[in-house]
């Protein structure tokens, strides 16, 4: 009697044990199995760099405003999708679309715009984390250029929450790919329009710009040097950082000003930046990024 | 011995008064997401920041301001207003840009056209009474 219950109980803890939830199972299977974090490296500083970062829509403002037209075959092709079949590339191509998306909705494109909602949310769903992006509402508000205020929002909410949920479950290496993603795709477009724009020198600056985030983004990937893929994209994003250290910026401090306007301190910035950027220092950023860009998204 | 017990006092003194949050929560999550539609007309949302200073004297995040991007921060506190919770923006070199406590007064928001492109910290400090507990939004418009 003893031996049957004895084995009753053990029955029951190995099925117990052994009996995952199927959503549980495709969690951990999604889970990159490189080593995330370099011995010694609190999170916390990881997570300060990264929110550090600035979002990609800022620049897809800028060009919008520079008169930049609206240039669908510079952004990565949601037919290239099936393409992605590592976390790696589905969370550098996660940022990529992101960035697109955000451009296509500044552009007021919606038809364009519900193909990367479409592809975000199956490269969101594959690294579990479809559950923070609101496909139904951004669907809904893409369809109207009056939503867009409430589009970019959700948008950006949406990608925030991506991140944060990420660094919170030590999944912090597919937040900086992300992010990278992003960045590099923002860039990428931002070279594209200043090629057809030559004398367009605010965009020529903002590409120059760029020197301060990707120092920042390479300090992020040293963290992570022991991640084949991501190493291997470091060592090609040091080569962007050689173009970019022939960039000069020069920052002078100046003690700004301030006075309350209905009740918000608005401030005077007296403080400068001169970026010194030569046409062929743009021409090899912008070769470079193309070529690390066209890696990621082939 | 009246020394002693005039220390005694003291110690107990200090003790009372010192302000032990320990035991409080701080839903900085939610005051961070009321903080967002706060936001002027025309800004366009960036980030929300979550200002938990119960275990902490200050709080600070670092963001990349752009040239020629005008943004904005504001603060969002639990019960009054800014609740005591003063945002200041400090350049690379750690001078400060901008304040939100200015000749006494707690502004509830800054408004930031950068000039010149680098790494800024954004730091929320408490002036008491404070419940040290409260939350951000950034935006930007051009």
């Amino acid at each position: 009697m003893r031996l049957l219950v004895y084995g009753l109980i053990a029955l029951v803890a190995v099925g117990c044990s052994s009996g995952k939830k199927p959503d549980e199972q495709a969690f951990l299977q999604s889970l990159d199995s490189a080593k995330n974090v370099g011995p010694g490296v609190d999170e916390e500083v990881i997570n300060s760099i990264l929110e550090q970062i600035p979002s990609p829509i800022e620049i897809s403002m800028l060009l919008k405003e520079s008169g930049s037209r609206y240039s669908p075959e510079i952004l990565n092709s949601t037919s290239n999708l099936p393409k992605y079949n590592s976390n790696y590339k589905k969370a550098l191509n996660l940022g990529i679309y992101g960035t697109d998306l955000g451009y296509t909705n500044i552009y007021g494109q919606n038809q364009d715009g519900i193909k990367y909602i479409s592809s975000i949310k199956s490269l969101a769903d594959d690294l579990n984390i479809g559950q923070f992006f609101d496909v139904e509402t951004i669907g809904r508000l893409a369809t109207n250029s009056k939503n867009l205020d409430s589009l970019l929002l959700i948008t950006t909410m949406n990608f925030n929450h991506i991140n944060h949920y990420l660094q919170s479950q030590s999944r912090d290496n597919l937040s900086v790919l992300l992010l990278t993603g992003g960045w590099l795709e923002a860039i990428q477009i931002t070279c594209q329009a200043a090629a057809k724009n030559p004398n367009n020198l605010e965009l020529q600056e903002k590409i120059g710009e760029q020197k301060i985030i990707l120092e920042q983004i390479l300090l992020l990937f040293s963290f992570y040097e022991g991640d084949e893929n991501m190493a291997s994209l470091e060592t090609d994003l040091n080569q962007l950082k050689a173009a970019f250290d022939k960039v000069n910026i020069n920052y002078t401090y100046k003690e700004s000003t301030m006075e309350i306007v209905n009740g918000v301190a608005v401030i005077k910035d007296n403080s400068t930046t001169t970026i010194d950027i030569k046409p062929e220092n743009i021409e090899e950023i912008r070769n470079l990024t193309n070529s690390i860009r066209n890696k990621i998204i082939s | 011995m009246k020394k002693i017990l005039f220390s005694v006092f003291c110690l107990s003194l200090l003790a009372f008064t010192s302000i032990d949050y320990s035991d409080q929560t701080c839903d900085s999550e939610n005051l961070a997401n009321a903080c967002i539609p706060k936001l002027a007309s025309g800004f366009n949302f960036l980030k929300s920041y979550k200002v938990d200073g119960l275990a902490k004297e200050k709080v600070e995040y670092s963001y990349v301001f752009t040239k020629g991007t005008q943004y904005m921060i504001n603060v969002c506190g639990s019960g009054t207003n800014t609740d005591g919770i003063v945002v200041s923006i400090f350049d690379k070199e750690r001078n400060k840009v901008a304040t939100s406590k200015i000749n006494g007064q707690f502004i509830s928001a800054i408004s930031y056209p950068c000039n010149a492109t680098g790494i800024y910290y954004i730091q929320y400090t408490f002036d008491e009474p404070s419940t040290h507990c409260g939350g951000s939004a950034l935006g930007f418009k051009r």
